[in-house]
Parts: structure tokens; C-alpha cells; sequence
């Protein structure tokens, strides 16, 4: 039943009551995000860790990443399956975790505005699923073999 | 002449709490992590499909900004988690709501003592690279 709050002087909202199947959505997004937290706290921290203390910024290259992935083309071994079991979880966790964090900032400031917080989460739903599907594609295909020639073929 | 301003920020804490606070920079900072993760995400995923591009992007996370940008990050990832744990932990087992206050203070301390050793080896290994190799 929508409710009206008077207040005089004030902006009258109406607040609808939210759906039962909402209400399920909002309660398993709500434990996802305590339980992909917790995972990530160790996948996001460790993959940082190793990036940026153990191998140093300034260090990355490509290669480092065709020997976690594996090349396109060429065979898998375990050690590429194991790290790309590792980064495809991290990605999925991350990704899903990130677009309900945005979903509920978005809900905080635009609930009242229905056009504005579907456009925005619409675009960072499609925007997301885009970069992430690229991103599993990348990872299960392996890294180019070498720099350059697929850019300018 | 900063009393009104000392005065403020003491009393919306006090008023508020420092849960408040927390709250505010758990939002900003997985704000900055999100964002960081989709440029993430699509320049890796050139290392499959532009190997070029994935390659220059790698050479402008090698700037003296980025390597600003990369101590924000390591800021806002490390403080997310952390935090992020606290969370969990205290919705997960309600009994712990007493123990807000100190959990509020926990959050801190131990961001903290994460991030320091982090800051300090990411800069180490910055400006040995920009002392040897000069800036770009």
C-alpha cells in the first residue's frame, strides 16, 4: 500500500512497498556481498601484493602474463589452468561485487528518480558485462604471442 | 580564525559517529576501486586482443602520476578490505554489536598497519626506477 508522509513545507515522496521477489534479491545480494568480500579480501589483496611489492610496478610486461595465462594457440599447462582459475574467479567475484556496490550508491541518491537510476545502472550493467566478457574471453584464449603484429595486421 | 571549522568537524563526528565516517570512505574508496577495475579489466584483456594498446597502457601505469594513482589505490583497496571486513564480521554475528566502537577503531589501526610497509616499498621501487632510468 503506498504511504504519503506530510510534513508541511516539505517535498512529499511516496514510498511503495518493495515486491517479495525483490525482497529475496536484496537478501542473497546482500549475504554475496559479505562472502565475495571476504574472498576477495584474499584474491584482490594477494593479486595486489604480488603486483605491485613482489614484481614492482615498474616491472610488469606482457611476458609475465603469457607465462600466467598461457599463449594463444599454444598448449595449457596445470600452472596457466591454476592461475586462470585464479583470475577468472577474481574477475566474476569483483565484477558482481563492484556493480552492486554502485547499484547501492546509485539507489541512495537516485531512488526517487526511477529514468536516471535505470539509465545509469542499465549503462553499467551493459558497460560491465562488456569489459568482463572481454576480459574471461582474454584469459581462456591465453596472450597474444608477441607485441605488435596482431595490432598492425 | 579555524575554530567554526575545528568546531564542525568535531561535532558532526560526535553527532554522527565515526561509524559515519567509515561508512562515507568505504563508498569513496570502492567507488575508486570499481573504476580502476574496468580500466583493469580492458587492458588486460588487450594483452590478448591489442597487444599494442596493452603495452602502452602498461608504459603509462610507469609515470610519476600513476605511480601517485597506485598509492591511492593500494589506499582505497587495502582501507576497503579491511573495512569491508569489519562489516561482515559484525553483521554476520550480531553479539558483536557492542563492540562497534572498538571494531571502528580496529578498522583504522589495522588499515593502517597494512598500508604503511605498501607505501613504503611501492615508493622505494618507484624512485629507484625514476633515479636510474630519469623521468618520462
Amino acid at each position: 500500500m503506498a504511504s504519503t508522509t506530510i510534513t508541511p513545507g516539505r517535498t512529499i515522496r511516496k514510498v511503495r512497498p518493495i515486491p517479495q521477489a525483490r525482497n529475496r534479491f536484496e537478501l542473497a545480494m546482500w549475504l554475496f556481498m559479505r562472502y565475495s568480500g571476504l574472498a576477495l579480501v584474499f584474491l584482490a589483496l594477494s593479486h595486489f601484493w604480488m603486483q605491485h611489492l613482489l614484481i614492482g610496478t615498474h616491472e610488469i610486461e606482457i611476458a609475465g602474463t603469457q607465462l600466467r595465462w598461457g599463449i594463444s594457440g599454444e598448449p595449457v599447462t596445470v600452472e596457466q589452468l591454476i592461475w586462470r582459475t585464479y583470475y577468472a574467479v577474481m574477475l566474476v567475484l569483483a565484477v558482481v561485487h563492484g556493480i552492486n556496490g554502485v547499484r547501492q550508491v546509485a539507489y541512495d541518491y537516485f531512488a526517487h528518480r526511477p529514468a536516471i537510476y535505470k539509465g545509469l545502472m542499465g549503462t553499467v550493467v551493459a558497460v560491465a558485462a562488456l569489459i568482463s566478457l572481454g576480459g574471461m574471453a582474454a584469459l581462456f584464449i591465453g596472450a597474444a604471442a608477441s607485441t605488435g603484429e596482431v595490432a598492425l595486421r | 580564525m579555524l575554530t567554526p571549522l575545528i568546531n564542525t568537524a568535531r561535532e558532526s563526528l560526535r553527532y554522527r559517529g565515526s561509524g559515519h565516517v567509515l561508512w562515507l570512505l568505504h563508498r569513496i574508496t570502492g567507488l575508486g576501486v570499481v573504476v580502476f577495475l574496468a580500466t583493469h579489466i580492458f587492458g588486460m584483456s588487450m594483452a590478448t586482443f591489442n597487444p599494442s594498446l596493452h603495452e602502452a597502457m602498461l608504459a603509462v601505469y610507469k609515470t610519476p602520476l600513476f605511480s601517485v594513482g597506485e598509492i591511492v589505490l593500494a589506499a582505497c583497496l587495502i582501507f576497503h578490505a579491511v573495512n569491508g571486513t569489519r562489516i561482515a564480521i559484525l553483521e554476520l554475528r550480531p553479539a558483536l554489536w557492542q563492540k562497534q566502537e572498538v571494531a571502528t577503531r580496529w578498522s583504522i589501526i589495522v588499515t593502517l598497519i597494512l598500508l604503511a610497509p605498501t607505501i613504503a616499498i611501492m615508493a622505494y621501487k618507484s624512485m629507484s626506477y625514476y633515479l636510474t632510468h630519469g623521468l618520462r
